[in-house]
């Protein structure tokens, strides 16, 4: 009897547009928000799996979870951040477990990417005589890449993402306090680092 | 402020991190402290030469065009959908 009520055809009609326009919201939603950090995503990925193969499979896995559960995200924080702690969980999970040697500088690949682009950037003149604006840009990946993960990650999510302490200690499940004293050695690890490099071309930096 | 108090700061003042009470105590000692403004100098530039020296890639035409596909997909499914009801 319920099969050939018509009042009910139409409500299950009605139930099942609305659905799908809810869910279509979701998708602009979800293009708006998420497609806007695809080359934030993409460049993290790269500097994890240090492979562009690896990085682009790895997006493309976060994307497909962040889609999936797009509903779990909370409207009105950052999508970014949320995103990115999707995709440093995956690399965890499918790249650490079985890596080799976690952490290995592939300094080939490295000058394979730097070779690839012009150096579109022009170094600002705001202090042309920095030894610092001398450094090469693998020179400085290099270095980033020379410290150890934890610190290097933290630099890497604060200097060149932009995230507050408050994301990145969520991110690396760390109290923020640990994420400013990480910061601060890794700074400290990186700027001997980058004066090796400084000195090789002979620049004094006692001037300074 | 004594020095040691002073760098645990650093960082998190190059970053805009401090509290406006911590930031004033905190510049107040650089004032007087040549040794922690020369390591605050440091560690900004530091972090200057990060954001211009490293160098952010454009990620694949491909792997954009698949993440698009991957939230478009749908729609057409169910624009279908309601097309053959
Ligand atoms: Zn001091």
């Amino acid at each position: 009897m319920d099969k050939t009520d018509p009042t009910r055809q139409t409500k299950t009609r009605t139930k099942k547009e609305s659905l799908s326009r809810e869910e279509r919201q979701k998708q602009l939603e979800f293009q708006n928000e998420a497609v806007a950090h695809l080359n934030a995503l993409y460049n993290y990925a790269l500097h994890l799996t240090m492979n562009p193969s690896d990085a682009e499979d790895l997006v493309q896995e976060t994307y497909l979870k962040a889609y999936r559960f797009f509903n779990s995200f909370e409207r009105g924080t950052n999508c970014k951040a949320w995103l990115f702690k999707i995709l440093k969980n995956n690399y965890i999970n499918r790249f650490r477990k079985n890596s080799k040697e976690p952490g290995k500088v592939d300094y080939d690949l490295i000058k394979d990417f730097y070779h690839t682009i012009k150096d579109t950037r022009s170094d600002t003149s705001e202090s042309e005589n920095d030894y610092f604006h001398s450094l090469l840009h693998e020179e400085v990946y290099q270095a980033l890449h020379s410290l150890p993960e934890e610190f290097r990650e933290v630099i890497q999510l604060c200097d060149i993402e932009g995230f507050t302490y408050e994301e990145i200690a969520n991110m690396v499940e760390s109290p923020i306090g640990t994420v400013r004293s990480r910061l601060y050695r890794g700074r400290k690890l990186l700027r001997a680092q980058l004066e090796g490099y400084a000195n090789k071309y002979g620049f004094n930096n006692n001037d300074q | 402020m004594n020095c040691k108090k002073a760098g645990m700061l650093i960082s998190a003042s190059v970053d805009g991190e401090l509290s406006p009470s911590e930031e004033q105590e905190f510049l107040l000692h650089l004032v007087e402290c040549k040794e922690c403004r020369i390591e605050f100098d440091d560690a900004k530039k530091t972090k200057m030469i990060i954001q211009e020296k490293i160098i952010q890639f454009k990620a694949p035409d491909a792997l954009i065009v698949s993440i698009m596909q991957l939230s478009g997909f749908n729609t057409k499914e169910h624009e279908e959908t309601l097309l053959y009801e």
